[in-house]
């Protein structure tokens, strides 16, 4: 073989190492395991209906600081937490925030029940068949995900939260804004 | 470094020839006809292609990976760092990956924090691992071609006519005189070789005998079975490729599969048990699975599918999935992996008694999960107005619901017609009879259990869930690579292990033969042969004499 066809062989095999090795590393190192929702991340999209009747799509809310809570009337620190996500609400409005709270999928009475007499003014949100929490990656409750309003996700935060908690994470959302 | 590379015979070598094309001579040795030790015939004392005088950055990288040595040292840190992922179980054996720094720290104690911290829990997908791994790919593709190119070559255009000092240096060697017709002592050597299904070539009186050179190829195509095995790996990353997801699915329902348009149902599970008599007598009496079996339905779904509820399903597959017979379709094998026969209560049929008359009415439908809210009993109306999935007392006293699974489901009704107060009277049901006794039913709905009941008549009227199968659903595309890599490398090794490339070389000077003879291993063989000519043309020796020192076989 010639001295140049030699040379090209050689970087053939080179570029080919390079592109499948290359491949093969970054995705050790890029890809996120278990495809959890994470940090920086766009979180999975979805399309619910409200306890009032709408229908709620994350993408709605583009543009504004958003803070998602998955939550359960079985689940007592969710419950503890939900009047301390309507103060700040009601705080942070003005500002653009939203709150929604999704229901782990429970039955229409039982959220009726459950809401009816609470004062929420933040839609709550009706999950089917547990398939947002799912594509969510839930591994406990409640969770909360702070969404910035680029759209990608600031903080998954696992357990109840006081006011406190939920104001620190907030002006950190609203000073995105 | 000037290298002359300019055999006594006349021929030009590349840089890096031990043995001259032509002649066989050692180069770099002046005199060198003389000297006696064994030759080195690796390679066939070929140049390998990247011996270069003058190497750019490319050509060293190029012989860092050409070197065996490397690869070595590659083998043996791979061998060690996939060893080290063999100490505690890796992350991937989990279905979950829940908070796995407590469970390492918890299970394993401090080392398996230590091991967690380190990344060693998921050995095999860290990006050393993966590192290594492409380094040893690109060692096998380099060596390879480096070496087998001018093998190739080197035993593609063999001089028949062999220097005296290549022949006299081989580790099996003769040199004596013949008595006789020369023409007709060669003739008689040939025969006897043929016999031995040795291809023989000759050229004047110098003569070539070869078999079995097609066992030299068995390492290369051991080498492209393994590339084809890393690729077919590597291919596993692929998201589309792989695919190890796992479902849970109570009898009756369907469930969609996790990132795909597949639904499954489960039409039925069954668990078989062997009877005592099936048993050897030192298992009787204990429990013995003899068939696990879900009866699963594949859907593929057309539209709508982000809910099963309002998804166009359109069946694809139907099989009953048992241990070692998964369903299949399309690449896809859903395999039977746990089940659960906690009953779960889907839904009952209960009636209305008035317990002054004697008289029932109905039975009405209730399910456990999104109930109706009112309900026609005959003369009576219900309406619900409260349910719990898993009744309980809350810390303030309240009733709440400890779940969202129907473990312990109670309903609140508020009962009203005729006998009952004007609006109605609450009344609250447990369809489960333990739950029925523990949260004292009768006390609760105090009065009102004296004059009216709801329940259940017969096991017909209560429709509950016995079993929740659990499904493993694996896709894996590489696996046909694999294989036949692993085919291919495997009739590499048998090509290179069970056949032996041997060669006799001869020359005549005068009434002097001279002969060399070459083997990759079994020299017992090899001098077999040779003693086996050399008899049949008439100088019987022994084998043994043959040997020229050096030899370990």
């Amino acid at each position: 073989m010639k001295g140049s066809a030699r040379k090209t062989v050689q970087i053939i095999i080179f570029l080919g190492v390079l592109l499948l090795g290359g491949y093969a590393i970054s995705k050790t190192l890029f890809v996120s395991k278990e495809d959890f929702v994470r940090p920086g991340d766009k979180p999975p999209a979805f399309t619910l209906a409200t306890t009032d009747g709408r229908t709620v799509s994350l993408a709605d809310y583009e543009g504004r600081p958003v803070v998602v809570n998955f939550w359960g009337s079985f689940c007592p620190p969710c419950v503890r937490e939900m009047p301390e996500f309507q103060r700040q609400y009601d705080k942070w409005k003005s500002e653009g925030l939203e709150i929604l709270a999704i229901n782990l999928s429970e039955d229409d009475l039982t959220v009726k029940n459950f809401v009816d007499g609470k004062n929420l003014t933040y839609p709550i949100l009706r999950d089917v068949n547990e398939e947002t929490e799912k594509r969510y990656r839930l591994r406990s409750y409640p969770t909360t995900f702070f969404i910035k309003p680029d759209g990608t996700l600031e903080e998954v935060y696992e357990g109840g939260m006081t006011e406190a908690d939920i104001e620190e994470r907030v002006l950190k959302l609203i000073k995105e804004s | 470094m000037f290298q002359n590379t300019k055999c006594k015979c006349g021929h030009q070598n590349p840089t890096g020839t031990v043995l001259c094309e032509a002649c066989g001579r050692t180069l770099g040795e002046e005199f060198s006809d003389a000297a006696s030790e064994l030759l080195e015939m690796r390679y066939d004392g070929a140049a390998r292609r990247s011996q270069k005088s003058n190497p750019s950055i490319i050509d060293r990288v190029w012989n860092f990976f050409s070197s065996v040595k490397v690869a070595v040292y590659l083998i043996i840190i791979t061998l060690v760092g996939a060893s080290l992922g063999t100490i505690y179980p890796q992350e991937s054996s989990f279905i979950t990956t829940q908070n796995l720094a407590n469970y390492y720290r918890d299970t394993y104690g401090t080392s398996g924090e230590i091991y967690y911290a380190l990344g060693l829990s998921h050995t095999f997908e860290s990006w050393w691992f993966v590192l290594l791994l492409v380094m040893i790919g690109t060692s096998l593709v380099i060596c390879s071609l480096d070496r087998v190119l001018p093998l190739y070559r080197a035993l593609n255009r063999q001089q028949i006519l062999k220097h005296e000092s290549f022949l006299l240096r081989q580790r099996a060697s003769y040199s004596g005189t013949v008595e006789g017709d020369l023409t007709e002592w060669i003739d008689r050597f040939q025969v006897q070789a043929k016999k031995r299904h040795y291809k023989v070539i000759r050229k004047d009186n110098a003569f070539l005998a070869e078999k079995n050179r097609f066992s030299r190829w068995g390492p290369y195509i051991n080498h492209i079975g393994l590339i084809l095995f890393l690729l077919a790996v590597l291919g596993r990353a692929v998201p589309a490729w792989e695919m190890d997801e796992y479902v849970t699915i109570p009898e009756g329902d369907t469930v969609r599969v996790e990132g795909t348009n597949y639904f499954l149902k489960n039409e039925k599970f069954t668990v078989e048990y062997y009877e005592d008599d099936e048993l050897p007598k030192e298992l009787r009496g204990t429990i013995r699975a003899k068939l696990y079996r879900t009866d699963a339905v594949m859907y593929e779904c057309s539209a709508n599918c982000s809910s099963s509820e309002t998804a166009k399903l359109q069946e694809v597959e139907r099989h009953p999935i048992e241990v070692n017979s998964p369903l299949e379709y399309k690449g896809l094998k859903v395999y039977q992996f746990d089940f659960d026969n906690t009953p779960v209560l889907r839904e009952v049929k209960p009636i209305i008694e008035d317990k002054a008359t004697g008289k029932t009415y109905g039975p009405f439908t209730l399910a456990m999960r999104n109930p109706e809210t009112s309900y026609e009993v005959g003369p009576y109306k219900l309406e619900l107005r409260q349910n719990f999935m898993e009744f309980g007392i809350g810390e303030d006293g309240q009733p709440i619901t400890k779940s969202r699974d129907p473990k312990a489901p109670a309903f609140i009704f508020m009962l009203s017609g005729p006998g009952l107060a004007e609006g109605g009277e609450p009344y609250i049901y447990f369809p489960m009879q333990k739950d029925k006794v523990a949260f004292s039913q009768d006390d609760l709905n105090a009065g009102l259990a004296d004059r009216f009941e709801i329940r259940v008549q017969g096991m017909e009227n209560v429709n509950f869930v016995e079993y929740t199968t659990f499904l493993n659903i694996r896709k894996d595309l590489a696996m046909p690579f694999v294989w036949v890599g692993l085919g291919i490398s495997m009739l590499g090794l048998v090509m290179g292990a069970y056949w032996h490339h041997r060669r006799i070389w001869l020359r005549v000077d005068g009434n002097r033969i001279t002969i060399g003879a070459h083997t990759n291993k079994n020299w017992y063989g090899m001098r077999a042969d040779l003693a086996a000519a050399l008899k049949a043309a008439g100088n019987e020796v022994d084998p043994k004499s043959l040997d020229n020192g050096g030899n370990r076989t």
